[in-house]
Parts: structure tokens; C-alpha cells; sequence
């Protein structure tokens, strides 16, 4: 069985700061990390691999070469073999024009029975790479999974979270599933004997071309959408704070609000 | 450019027919025939094992901009229910219809389709498209992504909207790569500005906001956040209704749904839709700590909340959780208990009139994003609160 | 891949080894990079402060979180230090450094607690049979079994010419089939939770290791010593009593090796006690940098004021470069095979650790009432790196056994050791003239005169005098070395100073340095000799060392400014 997992590296956004000088996102010093959605993903690939004798995981990623280290990670935490796409061509993609060279890749390498995909990095919070890349696949897509099994005639089961509940829904293989975290996962740590196995494993450096894709599908020139301007979001105005010792504080607020009307009208 | 039967390599299979999603081919003596209900979704390439259908897709660059009219909107249903995202959603289409000159286009599918005709004309649709067969009313891509996509090639709306929930985020990007075009997610602003729709979203983790655009390709496709636009009834369309000729063989034959579970009761608010939230979160400690809010909710006619950090230490469902990757929301009145307000809750919570922060430590963030604050322990704060609002709001 | 032992290893006589044995193959940036992620992210995970906290305040070991950073699916930390042909991953000095210190900066008591493994294993891994290493080494990697490293007494700290443990043979005929060991050890870290002790014991020509397993019957184990610090390490005093041990449990197969393979790897083990030092220290000093630009008083941050900086950060920062660049040296001469490099390991010991705990002191100052209570760390970090100042050789043998070979060393050069290293430092200041190696050149130079001095008036035969000349030499040597380390292309990703810094730093530990030789040493020779003060300034060049001084705080102007940067606040 052929399992391949897409994973990416970003910024670790919980520690991106804005200046507060000049309202830019202020990048030095933030880690790069795997996206955790992704660690979630592949951890779920792992879990299926360490139930069967028989499955090979690829890890694949599209990025500069620092992306490097996200792979060795993934190689570090069980995955067989990794391939970098990693190519100036690549530079200023869209969610399409990435879609379109992971894809591309996907099917140099033969493609596979499951493709894995963290529902959303936590950069771009697009969550489009993974149902894109299905339908340039044609293949079939469970999104928002939160747990994948295999039936035993090698149907792929997967529990989608919904807004109001879940479903458990069941394809045939190929089929591309994105993963989201149970809000009680912890992200497994690479241990010291993987991370030496991984400095042996078969990793590759791909570029544009073998992505087989039209190069004005790619990068700058193939993505469809362009970003026009970045800017913080809006402040709020100044905050009004209650003095005064607990109870007079919360009279005061309680009286104010009713004041205004914001408590206490129609209901 | 287009799409066409190779008569030699066709061998009457017939395939091609029970593919297509729109009942557009035929068999002539022996050999498939592509009709004017065609599409050009490219549905049938895959059915076909003699390879005999030759199919370029329209590029979405290479087309006429302007011969591209109608923001349309998807309209989600669940369970034969329309979804108020719709409504959302086609007030803003009729906004920006308006400033553009142009119509409002609907495509809702599922049982809940003809009773909906008349609450989406009264906010603003002037046509709708729809399917009212129930084999809808669940969600499946496979179903509902070619149907969404022929559409949009046959009648080249200029802007396509989408909510982004679940659903809508499995569907819209399903469609848009099938046509080829741009999408954005997430959208917490739209405008129109020289004719192109400007499209404004938070991005890395909330901390900035981008205002994308896609200048060259047909249609521009976004996803909205439930919530974010306000549904403004009253326009009173009448609109036209048109009902999809579907192929009755057609369905996602590689997907089968196996159980649903519903963990929320039929037909009950979310914390999408309270008036008066009360969030609780790391602050809180435990589960049994949510009580204090429980009590000052009631009090207010509103729901009780939940900050990622709740939610994950498994004091709260999931489906309280409002911030980046929970819910948006946008009430009245949103009290913050005990949660320091880091970046991904705000994208959630911004949305609110007015805005009361709680919370001992006077640094934390949450009170930069607050309208009133109080500095202090919440669970000495909170009660205190209950038991003026319900003095001074007699005895309620 | 394994690399082969060389002749010389299958041990029979006493000739010392050389650290070559069993070599460790060093891993790759990368691999490093990872290594160290993973430590810090599993302790983020599974060791946070509060915990830490709590622990520390109870005196627990977490021997359950221990085994389970042994475990080769979850963390598998042991088997960073073991060598890769018994199972282990066979890490260099550099990275083994690398690794102590981030050990360190989590928890010093898990860090001891590790370390004790690996240093429990040293005689086998250094003197056993090649069954012996078969065995044990490949069982501790397999099993992550914890070890005890029991040589001290009550009697016997410092001095394990005292040892009182003893083994008698057992004989069946004439064949010796074993032992029986009688005896207390003290202060044995992991003593109580051991599975195998390595035991020091007396034997008929010497003392021989020999390999102990815990449930052995007749020994008894005292409760768990109440600490000062590192109280999440386990240590307890244990005794012996006629305990039966089998003759294959004798470690190298013969008699009276202990003390050779005892203090083989002085060099290594020393180098990472220094790493100890170093990672609470650095731990330490990062929470001042970070509180100290947030924290207001005055009309302004902590961080921008001299009064505090130049106290309380900057000469902390400086001596801690200066350690960490010296234990980086070392450690490289270690893994190209220039020797055991014992006496380097004394100084890197002696100044890492001084380094580290006075920096932890000057942090509970610098956070104030802050740093004076539990919750901000500080407090337990200074109680914790007290102990580098006491184990693997107290700071006060350190000091004795730089002084004695650095004694022997400038007698058998004629008196040319340091004016060697003198014209290192004249040579380096030629080519880059902005790292302080003309002070240091000057110190060396002084030193020298003091050596002189000290011979020429027999001052040595005052204990006082031998420590002292041992704190002086070690002083020179890492600000020598220092200055060599911010002369470099390039720097080792350990550091996270730019040049500009680098140098600075150099310049002020140069001048710091100097100045105490030269003030320290002729005091010396004046309070325990006899000489002409006027002459003594003259010869050693005094003056110019005063005169050097010149510049010393607007380079701490620049250390200031610069480091809020490296360390910014959260």
C-alpha cells in the first residue's frame, strides 16, 4: 500500500508578533515548524503503516530548501522516503498553482492509495491545497478527518467532523484525505534512533519540471489570485476600564451595559 | 478548445452516458453523441475506457471578463434545512449585484429547495437554481461539486460566493480547480472597486489581514465566514426558478456515507446565532468552573463560549469553541472570562458589538481587543455580575 | 559501520587509554539540530516549569518520566552517549556537550540523573572485556537500565586513595569465582534506583570496578538525601555488606585497573559537568535579558540601565561565551584524538561552573523579589548549579590539578609555557587586532613572571599558593582561548553573537582577565614571598594592563544594547 502524506513548513503563528511601530508581521525569531496539521496527518499515516507490513509512506512537500528540515522530521517520525519540490518557478503560488505542482508530482511518483493532507496550515488558513489537488487527481476527497481506518476489503474510512456532530464516511481508493487534529493530540516528538535512520532515508530534490505542468500554471504567473495589500487589522479603540473593587466594578458594568442597551433590551 | 467524440475509438460503451452529470450525451447508431446540455465539466473523460473523448477545459485566462455576469451564491442546506449563511451570504451578493449592475444568482439543492424560493427572492436573489431531490440533503462532493461546476460554466456568473463551513470549504475548492480559477477563503470583507471584487482575509493565524484579487480569470470564487455579513430581508424579489436536469444515475459512486451523529439537538441555536455569549478559557481550570458562566448566560439569554485552550483541555464540545479554527461569532454582547484574547481567538470574536474582558492579569491581550474591562479574579467577578444583572434587571 | 577498535583495548596492563577507544562518530549539523529539538519540544510536552516545580518542592525523582525518555519509541536519550556498535547512536564530544547543556537548562537533577547512566558505564565502556562491553553496554542501550557510578565515601570524596570498600576473593579450588564486597558508598547519584551499580572497591594490588546489580542481597539502601538542589535527582548512600559478586562481574577481567580507568575519562566527564554549568547558567541569564525589558522602574526598562546591566548581565554573559567557546575547543581536541586532555577538562569544569552559579546568583538579584520566589525559576536554577561547584571533582581539586600540572608543565619547558602562549596571543593580535589578544598577550607574559617568581622563591611549597596559581592559569587560558574563538571566520552554531559582539565580549573578558592575573599573582608572590612591588608591577607590565582598561564600558554599552536583541521578550 502506497501512502503518500503532504506536509508544510510555516512559521509558528501562535508566536507571530505584530511591530507595533510600523504594523508589520515581525518574522525574525519565529521557528519554522511542520505544520501541525500536518504531524497530525502523518501521524495517522503511521498509525495505519504500524497496523499493516505492507504500506510505504512518502513524504512530499513544496518549498524553499529549508523545507529540508520539516521532511527530516517526517522521515525522523517513521516516514520511508521524502521528495522536496523545490524551484524558483514555484515562487508566488497560489493555493491553485501549488495544487497544480503537488499534484503533478503525485503523479510522477505513481501516485497512490491515500493521499494525506493536514486540513489547513496555519499560514495561509486557505484549507483548499487538499480539495484541489483531489480534483486534479480526479480522485475522490474526504475532508475535515479526524480519524481514518482501513475496512478489510482496503476501503478507506474516515470520521468527518461536522459542525453540529460527525459522519463516518467510506471511499474507495485513491482517495485524498485531509485531517484535523482531536483537540487532545499531542504531536509526537522525533525519538534519537529515528532521527539517525532518517539521515539514510531516500530523500530527493525535484524541480519544476517534474511536475509534468504546464510552467504557466506554476508560481507567480500560474496563480489566478493575487494578494493586493497586507495590513493589521483595525484596533478596536481604547479600552474603558472598570475601576473600583469587585463589587462596585461589576455594578458599574452591569448598570452601563443596560444603560446602552446592549443588555437587557428585546430579549 | 472544447470537447468531442472520437467516432472511431468510441465502441458504444454507453459509459460516457450514465456519467454525465447533466444528461447531455446520447447514442446514435451505435456511438455517443454530445448534446446542447453540455457543460464542459469533463465529467464523462473518466468514464470513457477507449479513450475516445477528446476534452481542452476552458482556461478561466484565456476568457471574455466581460462577458461573465452574476454573483452568485451557493445556498447551504442540512438535513432539508436552508442554512442562514444563505441569506447571509445573498444579501451580500445583492450589495454588491447593485454596485455592479448586475443580478443575484442562488443554487440550492436538497428537499429544502422549493420552500426556500421565497425567503432568498426577499433577499435579493432574482434567479435561482435548483435541484429539490433529497439525495441532497447530505452532503457529498461527489454529488454536488460537478452539478455546482456545470453551472457556473454554462451561465458565467462574474462572482461565485460560498460559506465557509464544513461543507462549503470541501466544495469550493473542488470547483474552483475544476475550473481553474482563484479562490479565496475565508473572506471577512468583500467590495467592489473598478469592477473587480476585493476580498479581504485574515491570514497568518489572524495576525494580518490581505485584501486579495483576481484580475484575469472568471468567475471570482470566495468562501465567507457564517456570520460575518448581516442578512437583510425585505428586498422582495420574486425570483426566477430553474430546476437542474440531472442525469437520475448519477451520484458519488466512490463515497458512501456509513453513520451520522448528531451531537447538537435538531433546530438548536449555536453560539453562532446568541444574542449574548459568555466565553470561558484557560482561566477557567475545569469543566465544573463553566457553571459561574452557565448562570451569568442565563441570566443574559445568551450561550456559553469556549477559547481553544477550553475546548482542547476537554472542558468544552468543540462546537463551543469560537476563534480561528472554532466558530466566528458576532453577538451583541461578548463577555471573555479568564481568556487571554491571543491572536486566534480574536479573528474569532471580532465580530462582536460590544466587547467585556475579564480577566486577572492587566498585559493580557484580550484587553486590547475589549470595549470594558475589569481587572480581577473571575470567579469573583462573574457572580458578582450575575447578581447585579439580575437586581438591576429585576429579579430575572 | 562500526568503527574499529584499536589494538590496545583489549586491556590487560594499566597504561592509560587513549579517548580514541570505542570512539564516537560525531553526527551532522542537521542531525544535531533535530536532536536538540526534539529534547527541548519533549520537555515542553512532558516537563513544564510547574511540574519541575512541584517535583523539586517534594525532593521526587520522576523515575517513571525518566524511563520513558529511555524508551527508544518515545525519546531514547540514553543512547546519545553510548557508542553505535552496542546498540547506542554514538554521539561526538561536540555533540554530547551540546546535548548536556540542553539537559541542563531543562531540569539538572533529570540531567544528573542521565548522566549518571552514561558515567556508571564509563569503566566498562573504557577497561571491560570485549564480552563484558557485549553484555552490559548493549543491555543499557537496549534496556535503558539505569546505572550508578558508586566510588565516593564517606571518607573518601576527593580523595579515592582512602577507599575503605573492600573485595576479598572467593575461591573453589584455586579458581576465583567471585568476590565478596564490603563497604558504604556515599552521595551516590542514582544510587536508589539503579539496576546495576558500578562499585569501586579495594582489591589486593589496587582498586578494581566492579559491576554490582542492585538487588544483589546484603545491600541496604539509606532514604534519599534531602538536597539543596537538584532535587529531582536521586542520591543516597548505600552499604554493602560481604555481598557476593561473580568474577565475571569484574570489570577488564584483572586486578587493580580502577584507578586508570577511573580517571581516563576525567577529560570527557569533566567537559560535561562543564556543560552543566554552562546550560543553567545560560538558562538563567536568558530570563534576566527577557524579564529585564519589560520590567519598568525609574521612567524606564531594566534592560537600558547600566547600573544593572553591567552588574548583573553583561560580565555574566561574557564569562559564559568565554566558557562555552572553551568547552567547544576542548571538545574538539577531545574527538580529534589529542589525548584525554584531563587538566583541560579541570579548567573547563572549574570556570564553566564558577561561570554558570554566579551567574544564577546575579539573577535572583537582577529579578528582585521576583527571583526570590519559586514560580520564576531563578531561585531553583541557583540551588541546582550548586552542585557543579561540588561533584566529578569539587572546584578546589580542580583547582589543585590545573595547578599542579600546569607546575610541572612550565618547569619541564624551562620556564616557556606561558611565554609560549604569550606569543600565541602577539601573533593572533597581528593578524586581527579587536579581540583583546594584546592584553592577554601581556597576561600571559605576567603569569609568567609569576610562575618565575613562585619557583625562584619555592612559594609552592604553600598549599595556598599551588590553588591559587590554579585559578589564575585557568582564568588565563579560557580568556586566551576566548580571544582565538571571536578571532574566527566563522562561529559554531552554538553561539547566537554576531561579530561585532563576539569581539566585544573577547576584549572585555581579555581585560577583566588580565587585570586579575597580574593584580591576583603579584599579590601572591608578595604575600607569600618576599620582592620589590615597583619591580613586580614593572616586569609583569601593570600599567599597561590599567591603561587597557580603556574602552571596558562602552564594549559593555555595546554587549548591552546588542543582547536585548538575541534575547527578546516574549
Amino acid at each position: 500500500m502506497r501512502i503518500i502524506v503532504c506536509v508544510k513548513q510555516v512559521p509558528d503563528t501562535t508566536e507571530v508578533r505584530i511591530d507595533p511601530k510600523t504594523n508589520t508581521l515581525v518574522r525574525e525569531g519565529v521557528e519554522s515548524i511542520l505544520n501541525p496539521y500536518d504531524q497530525f496527518a502523518l501521524e495517522e499515516a503511521l498509525r495505519l503503516k504500524a497496523e499493516r507490513d505492507d504500506v510505504r509512506i512518502t513524504v512530499l512537500s513544496m518549498g524553499p530548501p529549508q523545507a529540508r528540515k520539516v521532511l527530516l522530521k517526517s522521515l525522523a517520525l517513521g516516514a520511508d522516503d521524502a521528495v522536496l519540490l523545490s524551484d524558483r518557478d514555484f515562487a508566488g503560488s497560489d493555493t491553485w498553482a501549488t495544487s497544480v505542482a503537488l499534484s503533478g508530482a503525485v503523479r510522477e511518483m505513481g501516485g497512490a492509495d491515500i493521499i494525506f493532507c493536514g486540513l489547513q496550515a496555519i499560514d495561509g488558513d486557505t484549507a483548499q491545497v487538499g480539495p484541489e489537488m483531489a480534483q486534479l487527481l480526479d480522485i475522490p476527497q474526504l475532508t475535515y478527518a479526524e480519524r481514518v481506518s482501513l475496512t478489510h476489503d482496503l476501503k478507506v474510512r474516515a470520521e468527518q467532523q461536522m459542525e453540529d456532530g460527525s459522519r463516518v464516511l467510506e471511499s474507495d481508493t485513491p482517495v485524498l484525505v485531509t485531517c484535523v487534529p482531536t483537540p487532545s493530540f499531542v504531536p509526537k516528538v522525533p525519538p534519537m534512533p529515528g532521527i539517525l535512520k532518517a539521515m539514510s532515508k531516500p530523500y530527493e530534490v525535484w524541480d519544476s519540471k517534474r511536475t509534468g505542468a504546464d510552467p504557466s500554471d506554476l508560481g507567480l504567473q500560474g496563480s489566478p489570485t493575487q494578494v493586493r495589500r497586507t495590513y493589521s487589522p483595525p484596533p478596536r479603540g481604547e479600552v474603558v476600564m472598570i475601576p473600583g473593587d469587585t463589587r462596585e466594578a461589576s455594578r458599574s458594568l452591569a448598570r452601563l451595559l443596560i444603560d446602552r442597551n446592549i443588555v437587557g433590551g428585546a430579549d | 478548445m472544447g470537447i468531442e467524440i472520437i467516432r472511431e475509438k468510441c465502441v458504444g460503451c454507453t459509459a460516457c452516458v450514465k456519467g454525465c452529470p447533466f444528461n447531455a450525451i446520447s447514442m446514435k447508431d451505435g456511438k455517443a453523441v454530445i448534446g446542447p446540455e453540455c457543460t464542459l465539466c469533463g465529467a464523462c473523460v473518466k468514464h470513457c475506457r477507449s479513450d475516445a473523448i477528446e476534452f481542452e477545459r476552458p482556461r478561466g485566462k484565456e476568457v471574455d471578463r466581460s462577458s461573465y455576469k452574476g454573483v452568485w451564491v451557493y445556498c447551504e442546506t442540512r438535513s432539508g434545512r436552508l442554512m442562514h449563511s444563505a441569506l447571509e451570504l445573498v444579501s451580500k451578493a445583492r450589495e454588491l449585484a447593485d454596485e455592479l449592475g448586475e443580478d443575484v444568482g442562488a443554487m440550492v439543492f436538497g428537499s429544502a429547495a422549493p420552500k426556500s424560493f421565497g425567503i432568498l427572492g426577499d433577499h435579493g436573489a432574482d434567479v435561482v437554481h435548483f435541484s429539490s431531490e433529497s439525495r441532497f440533503d447530505e452532503y457529498l462532493t461527489g454529488n454536488l461539486a460537478p452539478l455546482v461546476s456545470g453551472l457556473v460554466l454554462k451561465h458565467r456568473p462574474s462572482i461565485v460566493l460560498f460559506p465557509a463551513t464544513h461543507t462549503g470549504r470541501d466544495l469550493a475548492p473542488r470547483v474552483a480547480a475544476s475550473l481553474a480559477v482563484g479562490l479565496t477563503a475565508d473572506c471577512t470583507g468583500l467590495t467592489v472597486q473598478d469592477g473587480l471584487l476585493i476580498q479581504s482575509r485574515p491570514a497568518f493565524g489572524g495576525n494580518i489581514m490581505a485584501d486579495i484579487i483576481s484580475p484575469d480569470v472568471r468567475p471570482q470564487m470566495a468562501t465567507v465566514r457564517p456570520n460575518v455579513f448581516k442578512a437583510k430581508g425585505g428586498v422582495g424579489k420574486k425570483p426566477d426558478t430553474f430546476e437542474v436536469n440531472l442525469n437520475e444515475g448519477m451520484k458519488d459512486a466512490a463515497v458512501r456515507i456509513i453513520e451520522i451523529v448528531r451531537t447538537s439537538k435538531e433546530g438548536a441555536k449555536g453560539i453562532e446565532e446568541a444574542d449574548v455569549i459568555v466565553g470561558g478559557g484557560g482561566g477557567m481550570r475545569s469543566s465544573e468552573n463553566f457553571k459561574v458562566l452557565e448562570e451569568l448566560a442565563e441570566t443574559l439569554g445568551g450561550a456559553v463560549g469556549a477559547s481553544r485552550v477550553a475546548v482542547d483541555a476537554g472542558w468544552r464540545p468543540r462546537s463551543d469553541q469560537i476563534g480561528q479554527t472554532g466558530k466566528t461569532i458576532s453577538p451583541r454582547l461578548y463577555i471573555a472570562c479568564g481568556i487571554s484574547g491571543k491572536i486566534q481567538h480574536q479573528v474569532g470574536m471580532r465580530g462582536s458589538e460590544v466587547v467585556v474582558a475579564i480577566n486577572k492579569d492587566p498585559n493580557a491581550p484580550i484587553f486590547k481587543v475589549a470595549d470594558y474591562g475589569i481587572v480581577g479574579d473571575l470567579f469573583q467577578v462573574v457572580p458578582a455580575l450575575n447578581e447585579a444583572f439580575r437586581e438591576l434587571l429585576g429579579g430575572g | 559501520m562500526a568503527p574499529s577498535v584499536p589494538d590496545g583495548c583489549a586491556r590487560t596492563g594499566p597504561e592509560p587509554l587513549m579517548r580514541g577507544c570505542g570512539a564516537m562518530t560525531g553526527f551532522d549539523q542537521e542531525t544535531r539540530d533535530l536532536i536538540l529539538e526534539s529534547l527541548r519540544e519533549y520537555a515542553k510536552q512532558n516537563l513544564p516549569e510547574e511540574y519541575l516545580l512541584e517535583l523539586d518542592h517534594e525532593g521526587e525523582f520522576p523515575r517513571e518520566g525518566l524511563k520513558k525518555m529511555y524508551e527508544h519509541g518515545t525519546l531514547g536519550v540514553h543512547l546519545l552517549l553510548i557508542p553505535e556498535e552496542y546498540g547506542g547512536l554514538g554521539a561526538s564530544t561536540y555533540d554530547a556537550y551540546r546535548v548536556c547543556e540542553h539537559l541542563a537548562r531543562i531540569d539538572l537533577g533529570i540531567a544528573t540523573g542521565i548522566f549518571a547512566t552514561f558515567l556508571g558505564l564509563d569503566p566498562i565502556r573504557v577497561g571491560a572485556t570485549d564480552e563484558q562491553k557485549e553484555i552490559w553496554v548493549k543491555r543499557v542501550a537496549e534496556e535503558g537500565l539505569l546505572v550508578s557510578y558508586a566510588a565516593t565515601e564517606a571518607e573518601a570524596g576527593s580523595d579515592l586513595g582512602a577507599l575503605t570498600t573492600t573485595a576479598k576473593r572467593v575461591y573453589e579450588g584455586d579458581r576465583i569465582v567471585g568476590y565478596r564486597i564490603s563497604g558504604s558508598k556515599q552521595w551516590i547519584s542514582n544510587g536508589g534506583i539503579a539496576d546495576i551499580h558500578l562499585v569501586l572497591a579495594r582489591v589486593e594490588m589496587g582498586v578494581s570496578w566492579f559491576i554490582v546489580p542492585a538487588d544483589t542481597e546484603g545491600i541496604k539502601y539509606g532514604k534519599p538525601e534531602d538536597k539543596h538542589g537538584i532535587r529531582l535527582a536521586n542520591t543516597v548512600a548505600f552499604t554493602m555488606d560481604d555481598i557476593f559478586v561473580p568474577v565475571e562481574n569484574l570489570v577488564g577481567g584483572a586486578e587493580g585497573l580502577g584507578l586508570s580507568q577511573a580517571q581516563e575519562v576525567f577529560g570527557y566527564t569533566r567537559l560535561m559537568v562543564a556543560a552543566f554549568g554552562l546550560g543553567a547558567g545560560s538558562e538563567a541569564l536568558e530570563r534576566v535579558v527577557r524579564y529585564a525589558q519589560t520590567r519598568v522602574q525609574a521612567g524606564g526598562f531594566l534592560m537600558d540601565k547600566q547600573g544593572y546591566t553591567h552588574k548583573l548581565i553583561v560580565p555574566h554573559a561574557v564569562k559564559l561565551a568565554a566558557a562555552r567557546a572553551y568547552i567547544e575547543h576542548v571538545a574538539h581536541r577531545i574527538d580529534e584524538g589529542d589525548g584525554d586532555l584531563q587538566t583541560e577538562g579541570a579548567i573547563a569544569k572549574y570556570f564553566s561552573t564558577n561561570a554558570g552559579n554566579a551567574a544564577a546568583e546575579a539573577a535572583i538579584q537582577a529579578l528582585g523579589g521576583y527571583g526570590y520566589v519559586r514560580e520564576y525559576m531563578v531561585e531553583k536554577i541557583k540551588r541546582d548549579v550548586k552542585i557543579t561547584q561540588i561533584y566529578e571533582g569539587t572546584n578546589e581539586i580542580m583547582e589543585m590539578t590545573i595547578a599542579r600540572n600546569r607546575w610541572q608543565d612550565h618547569l619541564k619547558t624551562r620556564s616557556t609555557l606561558f611565554h609560549e602562549m604569550s606569543r600565541r596571543m602577539t601573533r593572533l593580535h597581528e593578524k586581527v587586532s579587536n579581540v583583546g589578544a594584546d592584553h592577554m598577550s601581556l597576561a600571559l607574559n605576567g603569569l609568567n613572571v609569576i610562575f618565575e617568581r613562585c619557583r625562584q622563591q619555592k612559594l609552592t611549597r604553600n598549599q595556598h599558593v599551588m590553588f591559587k596559581l590554579g585559578e589564575l592559569s585557568a582564568e588565563a587560558e579560557v580568556a586566551m582561548v576566548f580571544c582565538e574563538t571571536a578571532a574566527m571566520d566563522e562561529y559554531s552554531d552554538a553561539f547566537p553573537y554576531d561579530r561585532e559582539m563576539m569581539k566585544a565580549m573577547a576584549r572585555i573578558r581579555a581585560r577583566q582577565a588580565a587585570h586579575k592575573i597580574l593584580l591576583e599573582g603579584i599579590e601572591l608572590v608578595m604575600g607569600a614571598g618576599s620582592g620589590d612591588a615597583q619591580i613586580m608591577v614593572e616586569e609583569t607590565r601593570m600599567y599597561q594592563i590599567i591603561a587597557a582598561q580603556k574602552g571596558m564600558v562602552q564594549d559593555m554599552d555595546l554587549v548591552a544594547t546588542k543582547i536585548k536583541e538575541v534575547f527578546r521578550s516574549r
